[in-house]
């Protein structure tokens, strides 16, 4: 079968070279052009069953659209528009994932090329169909295709967050012809999309023409409201048929140790939100103060610690990352990994920090770890235990972000006392994800603690068909 | 979409009046509960206090104070619109019968939930106190602002003596623990002051619930901005709170912790005056 086409090596991706870009917010990664796209897509071998596509936690058909891209090489407009179309039967946000998920985790583990080269670049081709649609108008046209014309006539249902379970659930209901409202308690729409990751990750013009989208699909958003304060669940069981929640993984986890409400130690959610969601990196131009010494600790090991680090790097400070195992343990996606190497952030491993230390100021200024050894026994998902070793180790820090982890906030589950949560704050729903409370769905992180981005957005698609399916049933004459 | 500026009046020397159009926020707030605003597009989000929710309306007071509450004054008008208005965020206060209730103020954000949480304890049958402190008489509010008309004793004091008694809420307060007339305290402001607040009733065992205020970003419990230690516990002051029991929060770390972006506000704050001078707004 390994004929003459079979290319090991990926087509390359250009990025924007590391000296400018960490002066900046720019995207890093510039994306395939058509040409270098279809060349990537010709390396694709057609697998049947593809591998792929079980990788993919939506089931992208993936040597589909990658075949309708190169298959109609002549013709660019045509081959992006058969390859968007497939695309979004499983997923409405492409430009999306294809920038955030963890291909190498997914999709891409699988792929047979892998096995004799590169896995083929499957996030970047589907980010490329999006990018290359959006540009040339082709998802305007399209979205008409998806649109139903018999939009608010099936009946209402209100969406709580507006982060990608809540956007995803929210097109899916629009285009079956629901009238849908969104719920959202900050002032922009797009959850973690919005005030956590990064422009130089997601430029946010991508994620203003994916809320454009679900506008024109007719779906209205209230900003600035808060479910379970300037709304009860109740009332909004009283005006809507059915209710989605995703409210995601807000809140943050902190260390409790001495010195954690020392000046300059930031979680990573405030930092990040001072930095994206409110411009603090343009002030004084924009009114957001953020405070940044010249040497940023960032604690933690994940999407958040590397956006976190590479963020405090871009506001002019020397970073290290602090992690308390080893380095395969890091959950971030490769990229994120590679990126911040690239543009000098240094990586410490097996320290868990066990106090901040700070000056007469109440600055921050040290953090001591305890250095921690790993066994060779492993936990429940996976990771090798690591145990204390009684030595001591202080690192100099001006500034430190604590990117540990977040849980469910419980905001809706303190207010709607019927509503049951598990001990870890994650909302309990059954096989449709329909909550303790009949019409109330819930989906992404709110169900999950933290997962991903693809996760969120399967979820909101499956509770769409579960609400449709409840509504019709409900309907019925009994 | 924005929300309308209704009605706006200067208070005194350094506070002024602000209503606008927000009806979300009206038909849920309750006494203790806070809103946080920003003003446009490059704003911050400032959690503010609420003097009073009704007919779709918030009323507010506010201190000019840096770059938000100083183009909230200068470039907010009656008619203009804000960008965004969240609420109401953090927990009420429980209203209930508790006897002799007490609310001191002594900076804007108190003077506002003065009225509203006096107004809700007498209608459940507490007595009242009310005890509005200012600096001088140039920072004093017009009576009508106050908790008068719901308080069954109302006392206004000065530091300097030019306006009511001379002194601080704490000195009247301490008459009126004497004279055994306090079964609970509810108070903000400073929170220097809300430090000797806590000393003073900690020795008689007298409840005493203070607005906590953190700087804060989202409001919601998200970012973790606002943390205080709270019995030894790390609380969100804007979730957990605002109004909190003062003799559970380390006051000195409380204080710090406000002062987080100093240096950034003064920067910003000067920048922002020489803008104004130069357009000769002021
Ligand atoms: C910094 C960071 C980087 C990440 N990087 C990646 C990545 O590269 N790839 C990846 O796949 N995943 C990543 N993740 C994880 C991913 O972002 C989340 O799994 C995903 O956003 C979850 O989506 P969601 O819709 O469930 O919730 P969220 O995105 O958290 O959105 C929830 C929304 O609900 C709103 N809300 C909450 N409570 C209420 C209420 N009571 N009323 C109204 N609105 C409410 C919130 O304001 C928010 O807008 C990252 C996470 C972070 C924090
Ligand atoms: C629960 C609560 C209720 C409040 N109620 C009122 C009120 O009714 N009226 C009023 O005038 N002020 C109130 N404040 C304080 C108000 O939010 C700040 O004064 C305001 O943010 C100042 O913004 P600025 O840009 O004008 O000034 P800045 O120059 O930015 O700040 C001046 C001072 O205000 C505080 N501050 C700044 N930003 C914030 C923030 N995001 N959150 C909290 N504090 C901040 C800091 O102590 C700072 O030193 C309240 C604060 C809290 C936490
Ligand atoms: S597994 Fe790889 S080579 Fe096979 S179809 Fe999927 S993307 Fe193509
Ligand atoms: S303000 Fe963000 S957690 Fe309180």
């Amino acid at each position: 079968m390994a004929g003459p086409k079979l290319i090991k090596e990926r087509v390359p991706t250009p990025e924007v070279p590391v000296e400018e870009r960490i002066k900046s917010f720019v995207e890093v990664n510039l994306g395939y052009d058509f040409v270098s796209a279809v060349k990537e897509a010709e390396r694709c071998l057609q697998c049947n069953p593809a591998p792929c596509i079980q990788g993919c936690p939506v089931h992208i058909n993936i040597p589909g659209f990658i075949k309708a891209l190169r298959e109609n090489a002549e013709s660019p407009e045509e081959a992006v528009k058969n390859a968007l179309r497939i695309i979004w039967d499983d997923n409405t946000l492409p430009a999306i994932t294809g920038r955030v998920c963890p291909q190498e985790e997914q999709c891409e583990a699988p792929c047979v090329m892998g096995k004799a080269g590169e896995p083929i670049n499957i996030g970047k081709l589907e980010r490329f169909v999006a990018d290359y649609a959006r540009k040339h108008g082709i998802e305007k046209e399209l979205l008409k295709e998806f649109t139903s014309t018999e939009n608010g006539v099936k009946g209402k249902v209100a969406v709580v967050g507006s982060g990608p379970a809540g956007l995803t659930c929210a097109g899916e209901l629009a285009k079956m012809g629901y009238k849908v409202t969104i719920f959202e308690a900050l002032h922009k729409p797009g959850g973690v999309l919005v005030y956590g990751i990064p422009e130089f990750r997601l430029p946010k013009e991508i994620l203003d023409r994916e809320i454009a989208k679900l506008k024109e699909l007719g779906v209205e958003i209230k900003l600035d409201h808060i479910v379970g304060k300037t709304v009860t669940l109740e009332e909004l069981l009283e005006e809507y048929d059915a209710v989605f929640i995703g409210t995601g993984a807000g809140t943050p986890k902190l260390l409790n140790i001495p010195g954690i409400l020392l000046d300059r130690i930031y979680t990573a959610n405030e930092f990040l939100t001072r930095i994206n969601l409110m411009k603090a990196y343009k002030f004084p131009e924009y009114d957001e103060p953020i405070s940044i010494g010249k040497k940023t600790i960032v604690i933690g090991a994940g999407n958040t610690a590397m956006d976190a680090a590479r963020s405090a790097l871009r506001m002019g400070s020397e970073v290290t990352i602090a992690y308390r195992r080893g380095r395969e343990d890091m959950t971030a996606r490769i990229e994120e990994i590679k990126h911040a190497e690239e543009e000098g952030v240094k990586f410490e491993f097996f320290l868990n920090p066990v106090e901040f230390i700070g000056d007469e100021n109440g600055k921050v200024k040290a953090v001591k770890f305890e250095k921690m050894r790993p066994l060779e026994e492993r936990d429940a998902k996976g990771k090798r235990k690591i145990v204390g070793t009684g030595e001591y180790i202080t690192l100099e820090a001006d500034t430190v972000i604590i990117a540990i982890g977040l849980e469910p906030n419980k905001i809706i589950s303190e207010e709607a006392t019927g509503l049951k949560t598990n001990p870890d704050g994650t909302l309990v729903v059954d096989e449709n994800l329909m909550t303790s409370i009949p019409g109330v769905f819930a989906g992404g992180d709110a169900i999950r603690g933290e997962a991903t981005v693809i996760l969120a957005m399967g979820d909101g698609k499956k509770a769409a068909k579960a609400i449709d399916e409840y509504i019709q049933k409900k309907r019925l004459p009994a | 979409m924005g929300y309308k500026i209704t009605k706006k009046e200067n208070l005194s020397a350094i506070d002024f009046f602000m209503e606008v159009e927000a009806p979300h926020i009206a038909k849920s707030w309750k006494p203790g509960q806070f809103v946080v605003l920003i003003p446009d597009e490059k704003g911050e989000r400032v959690p503010m206090s609420v003097y009073y929710a009704k007919d779709g309306k918030i009323g507010m007071f506010i201190r000019r104070h840096g770059v938000t509450t100083l183009k909230l004054w200068h470039e907010f008008h009656v008619g203009d619109e804000i960008l965004s208005i969240t609420g109401p965020l953090g927990k009420p206060i429980e209203v209930k019968h508790y006897g002799n209730v007490v609310f001191a103020a002594d900076a804007v954000c108190a003077q506002a939930e003065a009225y509203a949480t006096l107004k809700a304890m007498k209608e459940a049958g507490n007595y009242t106190i009310a005890i509005h402190s200012f600096e001088n008489k140039a920072n004093t509010y017009p009576e009508e602002y106050l908790a008068k008309p719901v308080a069954d004793e109302f006392y206004i004091t000065t530091e300097d003596g030019s306006v009511g008694r001379k002194g601080h809420y704490l000195d009247i307060l301490k008459e009126l623990i004497e004279q055994d007339k306090v079964d609970i305290v509810f108070a903000g402001g400073k929170l220097g002051s809300l430090k000797k607040l806590a000393e003073l009733t900690r020795p008689y065992g007298i409840p005493t619930i203070v607005t906590v205020r953190q700087i804060m970003v989202d409001g919601t419990g998200m970012c973790g901005s606002c943390r205080v230690l709270y019995d030894g516990e790390i609380k969100f002051a804007c979730r957990d709170g605002p109004m909190m029991d003062a003799h559970k929060i380390d006051w000195d770390d409380a204080i710090k912790r406000n002062a987080r972006f100093a240096e950034q506000e003064k920067l910003a704050r000067e920048i922002y005056l020489a803008k104004l001078r130069e357009k000769g707004v002021i």
